[in-house]
């Protein structure tokens, strides 16, 4: 039991940058799975088939497949049929985004068929077209259903970036592993990154808790 | 002002109303009573086709509502619905709720919708509840605002589905003087209704469905008083 904390701290500005790039995909990530959620949401919830059915398949293959291997097949075998190199910042927004989606749509689908179908009877009979009925009045109040299940998926986002250390990002994880080769000690850049991922699922739990505040004022 | 013609409609097999045919004058007030599960709400949804006729027809101001081609939309804004569960937007104020639609399918400014919104709420008698949201109001005052809802698109017909079916007894008679003040307006009424009071007193004709079928149409005192047929008179007396 030797932990010597003092050793770390040239190597602290180098993991620090880290939350910076592990933020910057993170951000992008949720982003793109929260667009694509929600349209394959409202794919599953409408009436074409097609894309009812392409939505379907598609969350059956991002949920049922492990990210990591969704993650490898973009940036290492992706290039070998298309020949585009592929930024690993690329394949990691890429894969993270799509996987996100898929869990994202099923969250948004429940939570807009857990509205009252009165709500729609209710727009319908004031003549109120589809789209604007949607954007209006249902999505707000799903938002509001969702909104826990939603901050639970990007709180797990966030932490499952980590894995985009296997295709040699340079995020928190990563510079955590390049410290702890550099010291042969690894016990306190792991600790170390362990409360930066902490301090940020935190920072995602007070602003999930102050929209949900706002969100509430109509009750 | 709406006619109906052998109106039938179908949940798979089970036919829940079969070949109805009648009409409603401008100005008419028409009251829908029957046991429950005689097809008179899904009568009156069809009439502005939150249900999908399976035959027949039906026309508003000799528009076909059933004709694919006939813009159900456009229908719709001149129709206004009252719902048993009343199904304001949780989300909005009252305020905002009465001027969501005018302002989004009917263009109207946002200065005249409000206006509109609260000489509404005025005749409605809850002006001072213009900012409060729907889930502070009890439920009289909840069915208040949907009929304000309704009003705010200045529909040509006023459709009531068991408007006072979810209310606490006291809160009844507020919902029906509402609905009366609206009746001696002039408006075009139907009236899905358990209140016979209201029917007979208000109503200028009865509409009596069973199992689907419209069993009587005629004047309320006379349907009250001497129902012509058997189902009717069985209907009456247990209710009365």
């Amino acid at each position: 039991m030797n932990l010597d904390f003092t050793q770390i701290v040239p190597y602290i500005p180098f993991m620090l940058e880290g939350i910076w790039v592990t933020l910057r995909f993170v951000f992008f990530a949720i982003l793109f799975g929260f667009i694509i959620g929600t349209v394959l949401a409202l794919f599953k919830i409408g009436s074409i088939r097609p894309l009812r059915w392409f939505a379907d398949a598609y969350t059956s293959i991002f949920r049922g497949t492990p990210l990591i291997l969704q993650l490898m097949i973009i940036y290492f075998a992706v290039p070998q049929l298309s020949g585009y190199d592929i930024s690993p910042f690329l394949s990691a927004i890429l894969a993270f985004g799509l996987n996100s989606s898929a869990y994202v749509s099923e969250i948004i689908r429940a939570g807009i068929q857990a509205v009252d179908k009165g709500q729609t009877e209710a727009a319908l009979a004031l003549g109120v077209p589809y789209r604007q009925m949607m954007t209006d009045i249902i999505l707000p109040q799903a938002m509001k259903n969702i909104l826990p299940a939603l901050m639970n998926e990007f709180i797990t986002l966030t932490k499952e970036s980590a894995l985009v250390s296997t295709i040699g990002y340079l995020d928190l994880m990563r510079r955590a592993q390049v410290v702890g080769a550099d010291l042969y000690r690894n016990f306190e850049p792991l600790l170390f990154v362990g409360v930066l991922y902490w301090s940020m699922v935190m920072g995602l739990t007070l602003i999930g808790r102050f929209v949900e505040r706002r969100l509430r004022v109509s009750d | 002002m709406i006619k109906v013609e052998n109106l039938t409609k179908k949940f798979g097999n089970n036919e829940v109303l079969s070949n109805i045919s009648t009409e409603i004058k401008k100005g008419e007030v028409v009251s829908i009573i029957g046991p429950s599960g005689s097809g008179k709400s899904t009568f009156l949804r069809c009439m502005n086709l939150l249900e999908k006729p399976t035959n027949g027809k039906i026309y508003i101001n000799d528009k076909d509502l059933t004709d694919p081609k006939t813009n159900i939309m456009q229908v719709r804004e001149q129709i206004g619905m009252v719902f048993q569960h009343f199904h304001l937007f949780p989300h909005l104020s009252v305020l905002d709720n009465l001027t969501y639609a005018p302002m989004k399918v009917k263009k109207m400014s946002k200065a005249a919708a409000q206006e509109k919104a609260l000489d509404l709420l005025e005749k409605v008698g809850l002006s001072d509840k213009a900012d409060a949201y729907p889930n502070s109001l009890s439920g009289g005052q909840k069915q208040r605002v949907a009929i304000a809802r309704a009003l705010a698109m200045e529909p040509e017909l006023m459709l009531f589905d068991e408007p006072t079916s979810a209310l606490d007894p006291e809160m009844v008679k507020e919902v029906l003087d509402v609905m009366k003040d609206l009746a001696h307006s002039g408006m075009t009424m139907a009236v899905v209704t358990h209140e016979m009071g209201f029917a007979r007193e208000v109503a200028d004709r009865v509409l009596f469905l069973d199992h689907g079928v419209l069993v009587e149409d005629g004047e309320p005192n006379s349907f009250f008083d001497a129902p012509k047929t058997e189902r009717a008179a069985t209907f009456l007396e247990k209710i009365l």
